[in-house]
This record gives C-alpha cells, sequence and structure tokens, in this order.
C-alpha cells in the first residue's frame, strides 16, 4: 500500500537470530539454553510511558499558553521546540541502538513509529480525501458548516450524490474484511480495485514502456556531431557546393563515441531480452546473446549498487547532522 | 453468483471503462468518475490498514502474548495520533473562517499532531531509513564475491560507480584532458557511458519485458481468464 | 589472520560506517562539483520554460528520503521563484505536503517574500489514489482537487483558477522516492500529452535505474541522488545568489554539496570492505586447500 510500511515490516520482522548477540547456529545441545524471545521489560515501559506522558503535559502546557497570547508565547514556543528535538533525538539513537543488539528501548520506539504512522495515513485520507470527495459530495452541507466553508458548490448535487453511494458502498464493503464472516462481500471493491488498476496500467505500459522504449531503441547507429564543419573541425562554417568537400566534411564530424554508444544501446537491450526470451533454449546464436545479456545486467545491476550505496549514505548523513547540529549545537 | 459472477463483472467493467475512455473523449468523464471512486477507495484502505493494526495489537494483548506491552505502545501511539488528527486538537484557526470547527489547520508545528510528525514521527522514519546505510555495508562485506566474469563485472561497475560519483573521481582521472583521445579513461566519462548507455539499455530492457507481462496480466484479469483473485473470499 | 576477518562481529562495520560519516560531517569536509550533463538538462529545462510559467511540483517522497530529495526540492523551488514561474504544489505521498510546507517555509518564503498565496503559489496537497490522481488530473484537476489543501475554493484563488488539466503547466517536477513518483508522471501524465509540457524529476539513488530509459525523450531533466542535487545546487546558486541572504541560501541550498563531503569517505570503506570480503575469502580458501 505504502512504500514505508513494507519497509517498516521489513525492519521489524528481524529474527531475533539476525542480530549480532545471537548464537550463529543453536546446536540441540544448546536448545534448552537459548535465549527465549525477548520478553518486555514493565520497568523501563512505564518509565517510557512516564516520560512520554510527562512531555505530552509540558507541550500541552506549552500550546495552551501560545494560544493565550500571553507574553510567554514566544519562550514556550522555543521550550515546545526545546522538547521536541531532544525527543527527536532520543528516538533518533533509540533506533540506532538495534545496531548494537535488540533491546527494549528500540522496540519502544518501534512500536510508536507503527501506531503513528497508521494514524498518520488513516487522519491524512480522512481529511485530504474521504471529507472533500466523498463526505462533499453525500452531504456538501454539513462539510461546508463543518470542515470546508468554500467547498464549491456542483451544479448536479442530487447526481453527485447519487453516484458518491457507489465508492460509499465499495467501502463498507472493503471495510468488512475486518469481519471474520463474510469474505466474499470485500471482493466486490477488491475487484473494482484490480479492475481500474489493470485498466489503466494496461494502456500506460504499452504507451509509455513499450512503444515510447522501443521508439527509443530504434535510433540511428551511426551519429554525426551536430555542427558539420566544413574542411574539417576548426576550420569554421563555411558551407560550400562541392561534393567532394562536403564528404571530407561528414566524415570528419562523426561522432565516435556517439556511434559506438549507440550501438551498444541497441545491442544491450536486443541481447537482455534474448535473455529474458524463454520460449527458446539458449544455445548457439541465441545462447550467446542471451549471454551477453546477461553481461549487461550484470553492469547494470552493479551501476544501480554503486547509487544504491550513495543514496543510503546521504540518509544516514542526514540524521547524523541532525543529532550533531541541531540537538548538540555543533555548528 | 454474488460471489464469482458480480465481482468479475465489476472488474471487467471498470477495466473496460478505463480503455475505452482513452480511446473515446465521449466516455472520458466516465473513466473520470471511475478514478474518482478508486482514490476515495484508496483512502478507505489506510482506514482498514489502521482496523487491521488494531485488531492485530487487541489480540496480541488480550491474550497476552509475548511482547504485548509493545503492542500496548502501539496502539497509545495510534490513539494519541488519531485523535490529535481527527478531532484537530489545537489547530490553528482558518483565517476566513475562524468559527468553522473543522476548518482549521491541523499540520503546523503549533498542534499536537503537526508537533508529533515534526519531532517523533519524522525523526523515527527518517533513522529507520538510515539504518539501510549501515546494513548495505555489512552486506557488501559478506556477499559480495568475485567468483566469476558475471560478478567481476558487477563489482568493477561498482567500484566505478562508488569512485566516479565522489571526488575521488577526480582527484584520480581529473587530469586526463577532456578533449584527448584518452578522455574514455576518465572515471566522469565511464560512469556517464555506463549510466546513459550500458545501464539504460539493461533498464530499457527490463522495462520492456515488465510491459509486456502488466498487458497480460491485465487482459487476463479483465477477460476472466485470471480468477485468481476470487479465493481471496 | 585473514581468513578469520570472514567471521568479524558486523558491529565493527558497523562502526566503521558510522565514523565514516560523522567524521567528515565533524570536519566539515566539502569538494568541488562539476555539475554532470543530466544536472544540466534539468537546469536548463526550468530555464527554457517561459518566465512566469505555471508549473507543478509534486512532492513523492517522505522525510525516510528526505536526506537526497530535500535539497533538490529546496534548489527546484528557489530556481522556479527566481524565474518568476507561479508554482502549484501538491503531493502523491501522505507525508509530502509537510514537506512541501517545510520548502515552502524554508525557502520560498524565505528568498522570495513577495510571493503571495494564491497569486504566485499555491498548496494543494495530498490525495489518495497513487497514479490514479495523476491520471484523473490529465484530464481533470478540479474532480481531483475541488479545493486547495487549506479548504479554498480553485476558482478564488488566480493561479490556478482556469486550471482544468495537466496540460495547462507548462513543467511538471517530481521529487520522487519511489512508487508512485517520477515514473507514474511520465506514464500518465506525459504520455497523455507529451507535447504540452516538460517533465523533470528528482530521485533517489535507489529509484534512478528505473527512470534512466525515460530520459531524456520522456523526461528531459533529472538529477541523480544527492551529487545530482550538489551539482544542481551548483548550477542554481550561480546563476541566482541571494544579495539580502546569501549566507542562509548557501545553507540552504548547500545541503546537497555538505552531504557530498561523507560520500568520499564511507565510498572508499565500501570498496574496502568489498576487497577486504574477497581477500578473507580467498585466504580461506587457501587455508581450506592447505588442510
Amino acid at each position: 500500500m505504502n512504500p514505508h510500511q513494507k519497509s517498516h515490516e521489513q525492519t521489524s520482522s528481524l529474527p531475533p537470530s539476525a542480530t549480532p548477540s545471537a548464537p550463529p547456529s543453536a546446536t540441540p545441545a544448546a536448545t534448552p539454553s537459548a535465549p527465549t524471545p525477548a520478553r518486555p521489560n514493565h520497568r523501563f515501559l512505564w518509565i517510557s510511558l512516564s516520560v512520554l506522558g510527562a512531555s505530552l503535559t509540558v507541550l500541552g502546557t506549552a500550546m495552551a499558553a501560545q494560544q493565550q497570547g500571553t507574553d510567554v508565547a514566544l519562550a514556550t514556543v522555543a521550550l515546545s521546540k526545546s522538547i521536541g528535538t531532544w525527543c527527536a533525538a532520543l528516538l533518533t539513537i533509540g533506533i540506532l541502538t538495534f545496531l548494537y543488539r535488540d533491546n527494549p528501548f528500540y522496540k519502544v520506539c518501534e512500536s510508536i513509529l507503527i501506531g503513528v504512522s497508521a494514524a498518520y495515513w488513516m487522519v491524512n485520507g480522512f481529511w485530504s480525501t474521504l471529507v472533500p470527495n466523498l463526505f462533499g459530495k453525500l452531504m456538501p452541507g454539513v462539510v461546508r458548516d463543518v470542515a470546508i466553508p468554500s467547498l464549491p458548490v456542483s451544479a448536479t448535487p442530487g447526481f453527485d450524490m447519487a453516484l458518491a453511494f457507489v465508492p460509499l458502498l465499495l467501502g463498507l464493503m472493503l471495510l468488512w474484511r475486518l469481519s471474520p464472516k463474510g469474505g466474499w462481500i470485500s471482493v466486490w471493491p477488491l475487484a473494482f480495485i484490480i479492475g481500474t488498476t489493470a485498466g489503466i496500467r494496461l494502456v500506460a505500459s504499452i504507451e509509455a514502456d513499450l512503444l515510447a522504449q522501443a521508439s527509443a531503441t530504434i535510433r540511428p547507429l551511426v551519429v554525426f556531431k551536430e555542427t558539420v564543419l566544413v574542411g574539417g573541425i576548426g576550420a569554421g562554417s563555411t558551407t560550400t557546393s562541392d561534393p567532394s568537400v562536403a564528404m571530407a566534411a561528414s566524415v570528419q564530424a562523426l561522432d565516435f563515441w556517439g556511434t559506438v554508444g549507440a550501438v551498444t544501446g541497441v545491442v544491450g537491450v536486443l541481447s537482455v531480452l534474448t535473455y529474458f526470451f524463454f520460449s527458446l533454449e539458449h544455445k548457439g546464436a541465441v545462447g550467446k546473446s542471451a549471454r551477453l545479456g546477461v553481461w549487461f545486467l550484470m553492469i547494470t545491476f552493479g551501476s544501480a549498487f554503486g547509487l544504491t550505496v550513495m543514496g543510503r549514505i546521504t540518509l544516514l548523513a542526514q540524521r547524523l547532522e541532525f543529532l550533531f547540529k541541531d540537538w548538540m549545537g555543533i555548528s | 453468483m454474488l460471489q464469482r459472477t458480480v465481482p468479475m463483472a465489476i472488474l471487467s467493467l471498470s477495466g473496460l471503462i478505463l480503455m475505452l475512455a482513452y480511446f473515446s473523449p465521449m466516455t472520458t468523464s466516465w473513466g473520470e468518475t471511475v478514478l474518482d471512486w478508486f482514490n476515495i477507495l484508496a483512502a478507505v484502505a489506510f482506514v482498514l490498514g489502521a482496523g487491521n493494526l488494531l485488531a492485530v495489537n487487541l489480540e496480541k494483548i488480550s491474550s497476552r502474548r509475548a511482547g504485548w506491552a509493545y503492542a500496548a505502545i502501539t496502539l497509545i501511539a495510534f490513539f494519541l495520533m488519531l485523535g490529535f488528527g481527527l478531532l484537530k486538537v489545537g489547530a490553528v484557526p482558518n483565517a476566513e473562517h475562524p468559527t468553522v470547527a473543522f476548518a482549521g489547520g491541523y499540520e503546523t508545528a503549533a498542534s499536537p499532531f503537526g508537533w508529533t510528525y515534526e519531532y517523533i514521527f519524522s525523526p523515527l522514519t527518517a533513522t529507520m531509513f538510515a539504518m539501510l546505510a549501515f546494513y548495505v555495508a555489512s552486506a557488501a562485506f559478506r556477499a559480495f564475491r568475485a567468483k566469476n566474469i558475471e560478478s567481476i563485472l558487477l563489482l568493477g561497475t561498482a567500484f566505478i560507480i562508488l569512485l566516479a560519483q565522489t571526488a575521488a573521481g577526480m582527484f584520480l582521472t581529473g587530469w586526463i584532458p577532456e578533449e584527448s583521445a584518452f578522455a574514455f579513461l576518465r572515471l566522469d566519462w565511464m560512469k556517464v557511458a555506463i549510466t546513459e548507455h550500458i545501464q539504460t539499455a539493461g533498464m530499457r530492457a527490463i522495462t520492456i519485458g515488465i510491459a509486456l507481462g502488466v498487458v497480460a496480466t491485465s487482459l487476463r484479469l479483465i477477460l476472466g481468464i485470471d480468477k485468481s483473485y476470487l479465493s481471496k473470499s | 589472520m585473514l581468513a578469520r576477518l570472514g567471521g568479524i562481529d558486523r558491529r565493527w562495520i558497523f562502526l566503521a560506517m558510522g565514523l565514516s560519516i560523522a567524521v567528515p560531517i565533524l570536519l566539515k569536509l566539502r569538494f568541488p562539483e562539476v555539475p554532470g550533463p543530466m544536472a544540466k538538462a534539468t537546469f536548463n529545462a526550468i530555464e527554457s520554460v517561459p518566465e512566469g510559467s505555471r508549473v507543478l511540483l509534486s512532492f513523492d517522497y517522505d522525510p525516510g528520503s528526505a536526506g537526497e530529495l530535500q535539497p533538490m526540492a529546496n534548489a527546484i523551488v528557489h530556481h522556479c521563484a527566481a524565474r518568476g514561474h507561479k508554482i502549484v504544489f501538491m503531493a502523491l505521498w501522505p507525508l509530502g505536503k509537510q514537506m512541501a510546507e517545510g520548502t515552502i517555509k524554508d525557502v520560498l518564503l524565505e528568498f522570495h517574500p513577495t510571493y503571495t498565496y494564491g497569486k504566485d503559489y499555491v498548496q494543494l496537497g495530498y490525495k489518495a489514489g497513487n497514479e490514479a490522481v495523476v491520471k484523473l488530473m490529465a484530464t481533470n484537476v478540479p474532480q481531483q482537487y475541488s479545493t486547495d489543501a487549506a479548504g479554498a475554493a480553485l476558482a478564488s484563488l488566480p493561479i490556478v483558477a482556469d486550471l482544468a488539466k495537466l496540460a495547462d503547466f507548462k513543467l511538471i517536477a517530481s521529487l520522487s522516492a519511489g512508487y508512485p513518483g517520477a515514473k507514474e508522471w511520465v506514464q500518465y501524465a506525459n504520455s497523455a500529452d507529451p507535447e504540452a509540457f516538460k517533465v523533470i524529476s528528482g530521485s533517489t539513488g535507489v529509484q534512478v535505474s528505473q527512470l534512466l530509459p525515460y530520459y531524456p525523450a520522456q523526461m528531459e531533466g533529472m538529477l541523480v541522488a544527492v551529487k545530482g542535487a550538489a551539482e544542481y545546487e551548483m548550477l542554481v546558486t550561480a546563476k541566482y545568489p541571494s544579495s539580502e541572504k546569501p549566507a542562509l541560501l548557501a545553507e540552504r541550498l548547500g545541503q546537497g554539496r555538505v552531504r557530498m563531503g561523507p560520500q568520499l569517505v564511507a565510498h572508499l570503506l565500501m570498496i574496502g570492505l568489498i576487497i577486504l570480503g574477497n581477500v578473507a575469502m580467498v585466504a580461506g580458501r587457501a587455508r581450506g586447500g592447505a588442510r
């Protein structure tokens, strides 16, 4: 559904044996003494909850003072920011502690993240999409009075309302998935979602990924430089009607590396496609082409790896910048 | 009928309407209506996700399974954030309509929802992703082995890109003049050649392959040949 | 000894990686960047659109990718504003709206205080639906966005009052961390009307491979990971400096270059780790063979 959710699941689903502290392989003899699944440290839990509660109380007081417009407004904003920065720093460190070993501090941070992110998406989906696009059509008057005063007035409110009952019904049927019985009910909205996705992807894939990519591949293999200089490179841009001179000029303007690049591009696409083509046995010329395709793929993946590393390092650099600069004040 | 025929009809109809909307301008508005419904369902899916989270964690707590206390923390965080957001607690009043109860902005750091985003959600999610830098290093040490020509190509390319993407590329080969016949030995030149010609070619073939797969799967679904989704009931 | 290296506790590798990034940050290592062809193409795409054009910036990322994409977002917003473009902000990711809000506050209003809401820029916010949002906007923006993010009717905001479909934009830029993102903008927006507007993107290192086939025919410009951001920052700040707040501009449009410092050391560490891993493997085999 969301890339985030996937990554959290991946991270949180690391088995205890993946942690450095776990024994590399538990022998049968060692099994009885092997550590049992991490039990929550309740003392730690209550301390965490108390800290969270205290932070929220201070935050609430600060915000109340700020809204009253008192003289301390500026000070409370600064206080709210300071508390926030400390919270953010502790949570950052909490996640990083997993690198040493799995621990309750990390688990608390992870649990908060899961709860907060699910609520964030739901709230965002509700106010940004459900209220204006669904309830705004079902009961525009109420929505105008309560949430969106400037909601445009439809020319056909009755028709809009009738149409909006379809997603309302499908939405309720989708939520039926939470019920242990009547699983087939949620298949209707699922069928709608799958059908819509198939309908738009079919056209988009043909247009942007099949035809456009084929068109980008079918290009002249011999590439010339944009400016054709008569009489050789550096001789100026004088034109001539003498065909022999023109021929000499065009030879001079051949873009060697551009040509190599164009040929490489075509050969690469065709050879990799040959590798993906499983209807023919990869023998003889087909086998050689497929082998070449594998080489192209390896270079592709090597490059992708290099770029991925760069991305990962940047994300860590940003967190360390936050700790050093915003939290510790090292500018 | 209700369990098989109707969903198959819904799927085919929605898919066909969108395909038709592409080819016939007269049916564009039909396609727009279908897309509008789809987007509303996408927002409902967030509610469904939250409902699933509730169900899983409540079950964990009620059966006192290992780690139930963390499930409790998840739920507390969830309900706090949900309350802040849905009720727009402490929202900045709408400048033009200050009296309308839920017209205010709830996402600025001045409101609890915005504050929680800024100082709790944002750092947590950013750090979760930052952890990948450590794992990619560990994986590189343990998994990247030059065993055959394919892996050597992969490693060699990775080295070129890793060097060329940083100042090392200029330090090592920046002295080779760009206009000379040996310019192809410059790491930055190699990087551009690899990404714009070889990697692009490889990814183009993969893209074409995926597109063919998407087209085939979509057609199978719309024509009612693939019915695997019905088994979800 | 080399053979035993293979069994090293991975926490040492973590420590080395942490130090290779932390130390250059603390030492403020910075290196000059030479703009590459893709960064130049992105810069030229924004330059080539007539001054004061209506452009759409889609923030398709969240704090998890902000380290890479925020520097690009900052530079693109400053560049567009310096060209006097009318900027429409939106998001395909739930947290993208927050990222756009941050950029508006830190860059747009900081360096272009004359920019007025509704006249020069507008925030449409997030809508659920992923690529279906783009597909619907391609033909009918008001059906997708009946109001802006704050609830004001589009008709009341001059910049979007006559906005009917995506073809009414001159340029679309997606700051993309994955799905949905730049790929969907090419597939569903550019394909619908290839001549109407230019599409450019700033993408994370992970997503670059996916987008390369679209450059340059379907996507005129592309900023590749933080290096692309650093190169583009150089081009933008060189042409559009701030006479009033030069230091602040250098900071806000210097994040990409700051984050290039740790890259050198960390990349060398990565190469060292791969070589060490292979040496350990060879040594282990030799030892096994000797036995």
